[in-house]
């Protein structure tokens, strides 16, 4: 290499010109300033625009679920109640398990493994592996920390009593919505409303920052039914033995406090568990106090009576021959079960003659009957917002053929629902007037009723529906230690196919205590099949038991010397059926 | 220029605007690759991954510059067309099979046990040493067209040739400049260089329209906005990471670009991340700190001129405008005012060769800046 000593050079000057040096690095310090001018634009003005972009890219709106409103009883006794649970999906191709490890998670959340392995080997990109797993066990899995596998919370609705407040409650569907009973009914209430927030998430779709609230969740208004929870567990109990004892087909029971128009309890069989609806057949969502009419049969009596005797064409001592037992109209003839003969008002009741019930019927006018049994509530519906809740049959008073007045004066040719009926005997129970029933509780003194009849003929009435239930009665089996009951037995046989068949429905619907009614009672058992049918035999004991139990749990003081019963040896009156 | 002190060893400038830079570097390094390390399988899900990696890089960095420091400039020119000569070997050995790594579809790394040597990096280095010791001997013969040009031209043509070939079009590009700039310097003739210069502009039109790959790059550049999610996805993303940042940044590790979306965030769009969360206040004293090191580059150089020292006076105008070019266009790409390169931001990205490059190369500037300031004593380097 030259070792040239540039000093020496007379080229150096003109080699390396400085204005070159400048020229460069000037041309470098101008780039640096169009950098700090494009990032000033970029940052300081340009900026709305590509935030907006940004925003675009990772932000997103994601949905805050409501819990939805408990159920709980009159007491605060929860009922129903939504719980948060885990649901196990998984994106498949993400999944890589080992054979031990999917043996063990097989396992560890009750999947058979072979079905496990079938999901996580498909080509979709989302299965859930296992839905609405407890939390505990969901921290489990966590905690293995398995790739590809996510929770997601859920919410499971739990009915802590189960079968017993099954049709009362109904049940929730999937996206946590009402389908059934109070759950579908007060659905708005109880739903709640999804919230939303705007959040930023990672590009693999984790929330990393909280940017604002759009709009909180509004929780779920809780419900609180007038149902009484012991007053229910009686009811469904004794409703329960009575159809397994008479080998029934089916069943319903509805208790009502008299002084509010209060559903208390309400109870059907054949039911089902809610908390585990797997296999569930129709006849058990039937919930058929509500949803089913039935031909009532006797019980129908009181009303008619009711009304001859408001508008005077009887006098409870009237005397009616129901002798010889048989009554013909046009071509069809009424019977009754015995030949009574000469009957007072009082006992065509108590001892359920058909006979003397058409007689006195046949005193009205088809639209006189029509519009009481139209006040009643009969032939429409009840309107408590009850899914599939029907009126039943009421037709129109000018088609009524003389026959078919006499037939529905026993609650034949008209048909109704259990809780129609109970709702009906508010007017004895009470002085003659009705309230409109309620299935949450009710604070606030309750409305006063319509009128119906009078407080002399609902008192009347009364004291013949004493008599049923007293010895020599139809339904000596309703009797309750300590307190006076009146009610009215029904026996009628089921319409199939438009022909009365020999199948029956046994019920009584009855209220006590008789010289302040608090309660009513009204039982229906669907084809009792077990050697017995009529209503005293059948419906009876099973108002005795819940209404023995359900007074003594309000407290209500009895109107009656605690004597033994002295029906042991009653013979019990047959009602014409 | 004779802002030389008398006072003290070392260009405190030069010095402080490097270190501010490396530790800028390293902090924004961690910062950017914090999402990336935790939530990948190849670090192990260790957050400090890459990290731990720089600091021993910046190591590693430190030692060559302190050992390049103690290199005289003098055997520096004797080993210059040697060095030169061993990045092209490396360049070589880089495009055989097997030997060379590949990564994203471009073959430039060759692994050396735990690390990965890119000799791209090395050879910016090199190709100033080289360029420099060039220019020095062939000083009388720099308005000639056929001695003072062709041969550098052949060179580079070479270098370039084996640059395109991994693809590294950003490497090609600083090498180019660092080639031209230098002869430049050195007194080439002014009418050749405009030529030059013309003939280069067509040489890149014609290089960025033969490669479907370098083309996609350029289109994604001049409108991001037409294909967001696709060509234009790294650029849209870093220029709504700009957008972000505002003034005055939303805060230390509260990127949300680097959470996956922005990718490259933690090497080539280091800027990006260090806009979002530094804001306009970040990027303005990055850029002034690249503006101060590559101002004292040209005054050492220019320091050095005066007492006669062409080869000292072009290695630290050569790494000027090494560091001043790569880091423009680096910072011009994460702006969208560039098309996209794949060229790391000198000093600050993560990356061991590059930052073992660039320490060597200020260890060098430092040598000169401290030889000068002997002459100036009056004493012998």
């Amino acid at each position: 290499m030259q070792s040239v000593r540039f000093s020496r050079s007379p080229l150096l000057s003109q080699r390396l010109p400085a204005w070159r040096q400048r020229l460069l690095l000037w041309l470098l310090l101008l780039a640096f300033s169009i950098l700090v001018a494009r990032s000033a634009y970029l940052q300081g003005f340009h900026n709305d625009f590509l935030g907006e972009k940004g925003r675009a890219r990772y932000e997103r709106v994601i949905d805050i679920s409501a819990t939805r409103g408990r159920v709980t009883d009159r007491h605060g006794d929860v009922l129903a109640v939504s719980t948060p649970v885990k649901s196990l999906w998984a994106i498949p191709e993400d999944v890589a398990l080992t054979p031990a490890e999917a043996r063990d998670l097989s396992k560890l959340i009750d999947v058979d493994l072979r079905e496990m392995n079938h999901k996580l080997a498909s080509e979709r990109d989302f299965v859930y592996i296992k839905r609405q797993i407890p939390p505990e066990l969901a921290e489990r899995v966590a905690a293995r920390k398995y790739g590809g596998i996510h929770f997601q919370d859920e919410y499971r609705r739990y009915y802590p009593a189960g079968d017993v407040t099954a049709h009362m409650l109904g049940f929730t569907g999937s996206e946590d919505a009402g389908q059934e009973g109070i759950e579908l009914a007060f659905n708005s209430q109880l739903a709640g409303k999804t919230g939303s927030r705007r959040v930023i998430k990672d590009r693999r779709g984790n929330i990393v920052e909280d940017v604002e609230s759009i709009r909180p969740p509004r929780e779920g208004k809780d419900i609180v039914l007038a149902l009484d929870g012991k007053i229910q567990f009686l009811a469904y109990r004794y409703l329960q033995q009575a159809i397994s004892e008479n080998r029934a087909k089916a069943g319903g029971i509805v208790v009502l406090d008299t002084q509010t128009g209060e559903i208390l309890a309400l109870a059907n069989s054949p039911t089902y568990n809610p908390n585990n609806r797997q296999r569930l057949v129709g006849a058990q969502l039937r919930n058929r106090a509500l949803t089913d009419t039935y031909e009532p049969g006797s019980t129908m009596k009181p009303f008619a009576i009711a009304l001859a005797l408001e508008e005077g064409k009887v006098r409870p001592e009237t005397l009616i021959q129901t002798a010889p037992g048989k009554l013909t109209i046009g071509t069809a003839t009424i019977s009754d079960a015995h030949v009574h003969g000469l009957l007072t008002v009082s006992q065509v009741i108590q001892k359920s003659s058909n006979v003397g019930a058409a007689k006195i019927a046949g005193q009205m006018t088809p639209a006189e009957m029509w519009a009481m049994f139209n006040s009643l509530g009969f032939g429409s519906p009840l309107k408590l917002g009850f899914p599939g809740e029907v009126g039943g049959r009421l037709r129109p008073a000018k088609t009524w053929k003389p026959i078919e007045q006499a037939t529905m004066s026993y609650g034949h040719g008209i048909s109704v629902t259990l809780l129609q009926m109970a709702h009906a005997y508010q007017v004895f129970a009470r002085n003659g007037d009705l309230l409109p029933l309620s299935l949450v509780r009710i604070d606030a003194p309750p409305p006063a009723g319509t009128s119906v009849f009078s407080a002399q003929t609902a008192r009347e009435v009364r004291a013949m529906l004493e008599l049923a239930v007293q010895n020599g009665g139809t339904a000596p089996l309703a009797q309750i230690s300590g307190y006076r009951v009146a009610g009215k037995t029904g026996t009628s046989h089921k319409l199939e196919g438009g022909v009365y068949a020999n199948k029956y429905v046994s019920s009584f619907v009855g209220f006590a205590p008789a010289s302040d009614p608090r309660l009513i009672v009204a039982v229906m058992i669907d084809e009792p099949s077990g050697g017995k049918h009529y209503g005293g035999d059948v419906a009876a004991p099973v108002f005795a038991g819940v209404m023995a139990g359900a007074l003594r749990s309000l407290g209500v003081a009895p109107d009656a010397p605690l004597a033994p019963l002295q029906i042991a040896n009653a013979e019990l009156v047959k009602e014409g059926i | 220029m004779a802002q030389a002190k008398s006072s003290g060893e070392l260009d405190p400038l030069l010095v402080w605007s490097a270190l501010g830079l490396l530790l800028l570097g390293l902090v924004m390094v961690y910062s950017s690759s914090i999402a990336l390390a935790e939530g990948s399988g190849f670090t192990g899900h260790r957050s400090n991954y890459f990290l731990l990696r720089h600091s021993v890089f910046l190591v590693i960095g430190t030692i060559a510059g302190v050992v390049a420091f103690q290199v005289p400039l003098r055997l520096w020119q004797q080993i210059s067309p040697w060095a030169f000569a061993l990045g092209v070997l490396l360049l070589l050995l880089v495009l055989i099979p097997y030997v060379g790594r590949s990564v994203n579809g471009a073959q430039r790394w060759l692994a050396l046990g735990p690390a990965n040597l890119q000799p791209s990096e090395l050879m910016k280095l090199f190709a100033v040493l080289y360029a420099a010791d060039y220019t020095t001997r062939k000083l009388t013969d720099m308005t000639s067209f056929r001695r003072g040009f062709v041969p550098m031209a052949v060179v580079m043509v070479l270098v370039g040739a084996l640059l395109l070939r991994e693809p590294d079009f950003g490497a090609f590009v600083v090498v180019v400049s660092i080639a031209i700039g230098i002869l430049f310097l050195g007194g080439i003739n002014a009418r050749l260089f405009a030529v030059l210069l013309v003939v280069m502009a067509i040489a890149f039109v014609i290089l960025i329209w033969s490669s479907p790959y370098r083309r996609e790059r350029i289109f994604g550049f001049m409108d991001p906005w037409q294909d967001p999610l696709g060509k234009g996805y790294q650029l849209s993303h870093a220029l709504i990471a700009f957008g972000r940042g505002e003034w005055f940044g939303v805060g230390l590790g509260a990127s949300v670009e680097k959470l996956f979306y922005l990718p490259e965030a933690h090497t080539d769009f280091l800027l990006a991340v260090i806009a979002e969360e530094l804001g306009f206040v970040g990027v303005t004293v990055v850029v002034c700190l690249f503006a101060v090191l590559v101002q004292r580059c040209f005054a050492i150089g220019r320091q050095a001129l005066l007492l006669d020292r062409v080869y000292p006076a072009l290695v630290a105008q050569g790494i000027g405008i090494w560091l001043g070019v790569q880091s423009f266009i680096n910072m011009g790409v994460n702006m969208g005012l560039l098309p996209t390169k794949g060229l790391t931001l000198p000093l600050m990205s993560f990356g061991g060769s590059g930052i073992l490059a660039n320490c060597l190369a200020l260890g060098i500037v430092l040598r000169i800046d401290w030889e000068n300031r002997q002459l100036m004593r009056g004493q012998q380097v």
